[in-house]
């Protein structure tokens, strides 16, 4: 129901040309793909300093690391999402985010590219971009400028 | 406006909890004052002054229910301490009610519940009190008192002047030039020593100073010895001790007579009492209620502070490598210099983690008092007579700890009233005394506190438990038999064999031992359990002293650079494979005559393996814990170091085995091992009767 | 610069007048509070004044409010200073004793921030910057 609605809302309101409050996102690439995420949900982006690996951990946390004193939770964003993993290059990067309950939690990406925006509008509904299990995850498609960007709920891929 | 509340608001909180505590305190010392025969009317007072303060917060923050109890409980304690009502141990049993209350009502308030709290009862109890006040004058007019010191009594004071001079006390008015840079001090000082001689009403400051730096004040006191004896004890150069005349029957008109002794003191006194006051150095007696200059802290502060130390230990660590370079280079001058800064960085540094260590730690007494509350309602309850004798409030430990101690030593003592110490009739047979005593015991050992809760009841029903174990399936009949007393006795830990059918009002749940020995387990601690039939039952607790700083054994196993707080350690030996042996599918080894099992850790933890490890020597480090021990292999022993721990997020909080982790330098982390977790995981074939095994030595 | 000498033994209660008193609009252009958590803590910080208004409990141990007030009415410094009680609803014989004995104004235990700000700004609006030398 609420896919026709935001679609719906989306052709109007191009129609009308008033794309609704424009928001930034962070793209990033994982497996050969584009991702986006809030950029005010972002609290750093940083090198991968050396990671311990807890032995016993869930299977998508990689291990610990320390920032600046700070003990950072790393989890590989692929796992996450079920994704294909390719090895790790130099340009791989972590993204800090905050859990709900306060825990900041380092996600591991292939690559950051750069900021674009998106008006409200020009956000799609993405009913089956990914598989159905990691659907909570997606919050919905985005083209800048003719690439296609799966757009990420950071919230809850750090609090899930 | 939202922002100033919130900080204001965190603050009445912890203001409000203080006040409750400090209000218990002095009930408790009321309630021994009474047995004692003596009475202390400033208890009372305070007691007022307390619940006063809660009820005017209580207003400004909206904390209504708060400030409906305060409001009926102070016009109850404004009643006892005007002399208006009769104090007895059944008021007093009201005023402990009322502080139970207070307590629910507290946490309902920080956690924004609405849940009904039943108070009806206990309002109408202290109207009942408060319903049998009467007025009570008496003369004050009799007396020479300067209209002027009258009129700036407030109500009470005005109450304690009355109630003294119906003791018939004489009063006297002290006049005091004081520093006002050591005014702190001297009055202390002279508070003290007034006290062994009368009550002092009030402090008026008079207006007059002989100097811009001194300040002078009238004291109003009361006392039962003359003028000589207190000029004795009190006079000085500063000092001029006036007696307040009762007017003659026959006096005529208005305006006051003279006063009628006039005493500055012999220069000997004056010296000797001027040289104390320098020395500044009087120690107020330390009792639980003392005043000392104390400073609220949010422990999130402390924390951060810790942080900031153990980043410095780092950079200390810097230093250090740095001299070695520079030494290296042939800088031997430079170097030198260098590491005698080191040195001394290293030093400041210990200092500072020991202070910030120190401030975070709180005496057990907190726990204690709320103890003594609770065996005091309970032993009305079960209507056994309960002697509590407590040593070692002032034993220290982590105010985290702290916390989540009364709870576990909560059950404990329920059980220990309930179950261990017999009924008064029943104990006078036995020829025990009719009182019961319960012995709660505190003390540091090393880097650990013990908590000991003795009772000299009628110790645990070996048979009993047994009994109820095999009844609830916890093991066979068979497996029953072959069991030690100890392994017997450490059934009582298994979830259903102690929790109560009722639940009960001190905690709102069905308590177990098997709950106490999980909460403690999560502090880090671990409990044993001593029992002797007729003779009585010892519980104690072993608790790590602060969560924070440790002393840590350094490892490697795989990979791994991991840590072992020293705490859990009790050596570390050489390993040699072949001595290794099979026991019911476990590898042990022997260790001066007893078996130890092992654990390979890179096994247990399923740590990558570093590549030339097989070649290598290994070790093994006995991880000890009340009485169990565990012998880890570890590749490779680095050595002592003094390590922050950080907790693990949420997100890892089911992964076994870990305390947290530490920061190695070179920003790489290394994990912290739980050695009480590691223990519990690997032994527990070994304890639970259900998969027994026959234990050695 | 408006100085105000706030005398307390309640944090809580000191700190949420404080707010009260700096979150004010009038304040916006420099306010000095000074805080004392008991009598004999405001006779050390007395002589440091002039202070353009005083706020003082009651019941306080030792050197009571009132007492307090006779202090400030006989001193030099402070004579004219005017002097704002803070009391409960039921102690009307203290009350009324602090007026006797010359202070300008009282506030009654629970009361709001805009409460506390009405009546210490009664007392400051004749104040100017640079009238009294402190210190």
């Amino acid at each position: 129901m609420a896919n026709l609605t935001q679609s719906t809302a989306s052709r109007l309101a191009r129609r009308i040309g008033d794309r609704g409050p424009v928001r930034e996102f962070l793209m990033f690439s994982l497996t050969g793909e584009l991702y986006g995420v809030e950029l005010t949900r972002i609290k750093e982006i940083l090198s991968p300093p050396p990671i311990t690996v807890v032995p016993r951990a869930p299977r998508e946390v990689i291990g610990v690391c320390s920032v600046r004193g700070l003990l950072v939770t790393v989890l590989d964003l692929r796992r996450r999402l079920s994704l294909e993993e390719r090895p790790l290059t130099r340009r791989a990067r972590i993204l800090l985010g905050a859990a709900e309950s306060g825990e900041v939690i380092g996600l591991l990406v292939d690559e950051v590219r750069h900021v674009v925006r998106l008006a409200a509008g020009e956000i799609e509904a993405a009913a089956s971009a990914l598989g159905g299990d990691v659907a909570e995850f997606v919050m919905g498609i985005g083209r800048p400028s003719g690439e296609f960007l799966i757009l990420l709920d950071l919230q809850a891929i750090v609090s899930g | 406006m939202a922002e100033l509340s919130d900080k204001a608001r965190e603050e009445f909180f912890s203001e409000a909890q203080e006040i409750i505590e400090t209000l218990s305190r002095n009930l408790l010392s009321l309630d021994a004052s009474i047995k004692s025969g003596a009475s202390d009317p400033s208890l009372i007072n305070e007691a007022f002054r307390a619940v006063h303060t809660l009820k005017g917060l209580s207003g400004l923050f909206g904390a209504v229910r708060l400030g409906a109890l305060s409001h009926r409980l102070e016009d109850v304690l404004d009643d006892l301490r005007l002399g208006r009502i009769e104090f007895g141990q059944d008021v007093l049993d009201v005023l402990f009610a009322a502080v139970e209350a207070y307590t629910r009502i507290l946490q309902a308030e920080k956690a924004n519940s609405d849940d009904e709290l039943d108070v009806e009862g206990l309002f109408t109890e202290l109207e009942r009190i408060g319903a049998g006040a009467a007025e009570h004058q008496s003369p004050v007019a009799e007396y020479e008192l300067d209209p002027g010191l009258l009129a700036v009594l407030t109500e009470y004071e005005e109450h304690r002047l009355r109630a003294n001079i119906d003791l018939q006390m004489q009063l006297y008015r002290l006049r005091v030039q004081f520093d006002l840079s050591t005014i702190d001090k001297a009055l202390e000082e002279i508070k003290e020593r007034a006290k062994r001689h009368g009550e002092i009403i009030t402090y008026l400051p008079t207006g007059e100073a002989t100097s811009a730096d001194t300040i002078e004040l009238d004291l109003l006191m009361a006392s039962r010895d003359d003028l000589a004896t207190l000029v004795g004890s009190l006079g000085a150069d500063n000092v001029v001790i006036e007696e307040i005349p009762r007017r003659a029957r026959r006096s005529v008109g208005a305006g006051t007579m003279p006063p009628r002794h006039q005493t500055s003191i012999g220069r000997a006194d004056s010296v000797a009492l001027q040289r104390e006051l320098d020395k500044g150095g009087l120690e107020t007696t330390s009792s639980l209620r003392s005043l000392t200059q104390t400073v609220r802290v949010d422990i999130r502060k402390l924390d951060h502070l810790m942080n900031i130390v153990g980043e410095l230990a780092i950079v200390r660590s810097a230093f250090g490598r740095m001299a070695e370079k520079l030494r290296g280079e042939g800088q031997r001058k430079l170097a030198a210099e260098l590491l005698r800064m080191h040195r001394n960085f290293d030093r400041r540094l210990g200092e500072m983690q020991d202070g910030i260590l120190e401030v975070r730690m709180v005496p057990l007494g907190q726990v204690f008092d709320r103890l003594a509350r609770v065996v005091r309602q309970i032993s009305r309850e079960v209507g056994k007579e309960i002697r509590l004798v407590i040593t070692g409030a002032e034993t220290e430990i982590d105010k985290l700890i702290v916390e989540e101690l009364s709870d576990p030593l909560m059950h404990m003592i329920r059980n220990a009233i309930d179950h261990g110490i017999e009924l008064g009739q029943r104990r006078v047979e036995v020829g025990k005394p009719l009182a019961g005593t319960i012995a709660l015991n505190a003390f540091q050992k090393g880097n650990h506190v013990m908590i000991e809760v003795e009772d000299d009841g009628r110790g645990i029903d070996l048979a009993g438990l047994t009994e109820k174990a095999i009844s609830l399936g916890k093991l066979t009949r068979n497996e029953a038999s072959e069991l030690s007393r100890d392994e017997v006795l450490a059934l009582i830990f298994l979830p259903g064999l102690s929790t109560r059918e009722l639940v009960d009002d001190v905690s709102g749940r069905g308590v177990g031992m098997d709950v106490v020995k999980t909460n403690i387990g999560k502090l880090g601690g671990v409990i044993d359990v001593h029992s002797e039939t007729g003779i009585g039952t010892k519980m104690t607790i072993t608790l790590p002293i602060t969560l924070a700083i440790v002393s840590a054994l350094m490892i490697q196993a795989g990979k791994h650079t991991l840590a072992i707080p020293l705490s859990s350690v009790s050596e570390a030996i050489a390993f040699d494979e072949a001595a290794v042996r099979m026991v019911d599918g476990r590898e042990v080894i022997t260790l001066r005559g007893q078996t130890l099992p092992l654990c390979r850790l890179d096994r247990l933890l399923n740590l990558e393996a570093a590549p030339d490890s097989m070649s290598r020597r290994r070790f093994v480090v006995v991880a000890a814990l009340g009485q169990r021990r565990l012998g880890l292999v570890v590749d490779f022993l680095y050595g002592q170091e003094d390590i922050v721990i950080k907790p693990l997020g949420k997100s890892l909080a089911d992964v076994r085995g870990f305390a947290g982790a530490t920061e190695l330098g070179d920003q790489r982390v290394g994990l912290v091992l739980d050695a009480a977790s590691l223990i519990e995981e690997v032994l527990a074939g070994v304890e639970a009767p259900r998969t027994l095994e026959r234990r050695h030595g | 610069m408006p100085r105000i000498l706030i005398v307390e033994d309640s944090v809580s209660m000191r700190t949420f007048v404080r707010s009260a008193l700096e979150s004010d609009p009038r304040s916006a252009t420099g306010i000095d509070v000074v805080e004392a958590s008991s009598g004999f803590e405001a006779l050390r910080l007395l002589p440091r004044g002039p202070y353009d208004l005083v706020i003082t409990d009651i019941n306080m141990p030792d050197i009571n409010g009132l007492e307090l007030i006779s202090f400030i009415r006989k001193s030099e410094l402070h004579r004219e200073t005017p002097v704002l009680i803070i009391s409960t609803q039921s102690s009307e014989r203290d009350r009324a004793r602090g007026l006797l004995l010359g202070a300008n104004g009282y506030l009654t235990k629970p009361f709001s921030p805009e409460a506390l700000q009405s009546e210490a700004w009664r007392f400051l609006s004749g104040t100017r910057a640079e009238a009294k030398p402190h210190g």
